[in-house]
């Protein structure tokens, strides 16, 4: 089958959407290459077709064995983006991962919000163990005042705050600093290791 | 688990081992593959998916793929084995064929009801004896 203006269009139109779709998230280099296997499969199949019934029903049945262009690009950029990042198990690779499954299916976006939430808690308590060394009086747990004991200030109140709230002063030492850098550290863990299990889950379920 | 989801499952776990073998003969370009998997199974749903999987293989060392032009009015890609795919074909070819070998024993044992005598797992006859 010889296609008219029309169905080059509509090929082009497939392939311009597979593109641009998959410039989302990959390199320019693997994008040119996956639209070139692409269109030499669809320039493969429409030379195979006799173009029956007529060229537009010939020329769509073929785009939709190959599926909508969306599909074939969220197909490839989940095959590349989340494997290499349970390859690598660096933090980049991985956090594109998360952000290209948090915008491409629900259950990636409740696990991303989750994974921030993890990551931004580690941080906190890294940044509590930094500054409770610049700003003692402003770091640490937070009493009443005349509550000097933490058992009667359960939960306590692990925090910096800025400026020194009128009624609270914070008690304990620099002993919060060691406490901050291993809660911190370990949530960071956790989180990166929770984040590599949900990375490799979705893996085993992906669109094949 | 729905049969839907079982089944697809199933296609997932062999669509790796169906494409190396699709080029274990020789080299194959995408829709050759793809045609290839076609004539003998219906592991295919979309035709646009099978490259991205392609793809990964690739990447992990198991295929090698190169542009040939002038073979046709459009440039084709094609795939081969790495020795490193000949040898990840081979163990998958044993393992898979010795889960399926289990599976079939396991299937022949519970046909209780259906005229056949249940085939006798290992050690079974020894506790009998006992």
């Amino acid at each position: 089958m010889t296609l008219t203006e029309t169905g080059q269009s509509r090929v082009n139109g497939y392939l311009f959407v597979l593109e641009r779709s998959l410039k989302t998230f990959l390199p320019m280099d693997v994008v040119r290459d996956a639209v070139r296997e692409i269109e030499s499969h669809v320039r493969e199949r429409i030379a195979a077709a006799d173009g029956s019934p007529n060229e537009r029903e010939a020329l769509e049945r073929i785009l939709l064995e190959l599926g909508p262009p969306l599909r074939v690009a969220k197909a490839y950029s989940a095959e590349r983006i989340v494997d290499e990042a349970i390859a690598t198990e660096r933090f980049v690779p991985m956090l594109r991962a998360v952000w290209h499954l948090a915008v491409t299916t629900a259950a990636g976006f409740g696990a991303a919000l989750g994974i921030l939430i993890g990551y931004l808690t580690g941080l906190a308590f890294l940044s509590l163990a930094l500054l409770k060394p610049i700003f003692p009086d402003n770091v640490g747990i937070w009493v009443r005042d005349g509550h000097e004991s933490l058992r009667t200030e359960f939960p306590w109140r692990l925090g910096a705050q800025f400026p020194i709230p009128p009624d609270e002063h914070v008690v304990g030492g620099y002993w919060v600093i060691p406490i901050c850098l291993f809660l911190g550290l370990l949530v960071l863990v956790l989180n990166h290791r929770g984040t590599m299990k949900f990375l490799s889950w979705w893996r085993y379920r992906r669109v094949s | 688990m729905s049969r839907d989801t079982w089944l697809e499952q199933l296609r997932r776990g062999g669509l790796d081992l169906a494409i190396l073998l699709a080029v274990a003969n020789g080299p194959r370009y995408g829709l050759a593959i793809i045609q290839h998997l076609e004539a003998f199974t219906d592991l295919v749903v979309g035709e646009g998916t099978i490259y991205p999987i392609l793809g990964r293989l690739t990447r992990e060392g198991l295929l090698d793929a190169t542009w040939v032009e002038g073979e046709a009015p459009h440039p084709r890609k094609y795939y081969k084995l790495t020795r490193a795919g000949a040898k990840r074909l081979r163990e998958m070819t044993l393992e898979w064929r010795a889960f399926a070998d289990k599976i079939d024993r396991l299937m022949a044992a519970t046909t209780i009801g259906a005229g056949r005598e249940p085939v006798r797992g290992r050690g079974e006859d020894d506790r009998d004896a006992d």
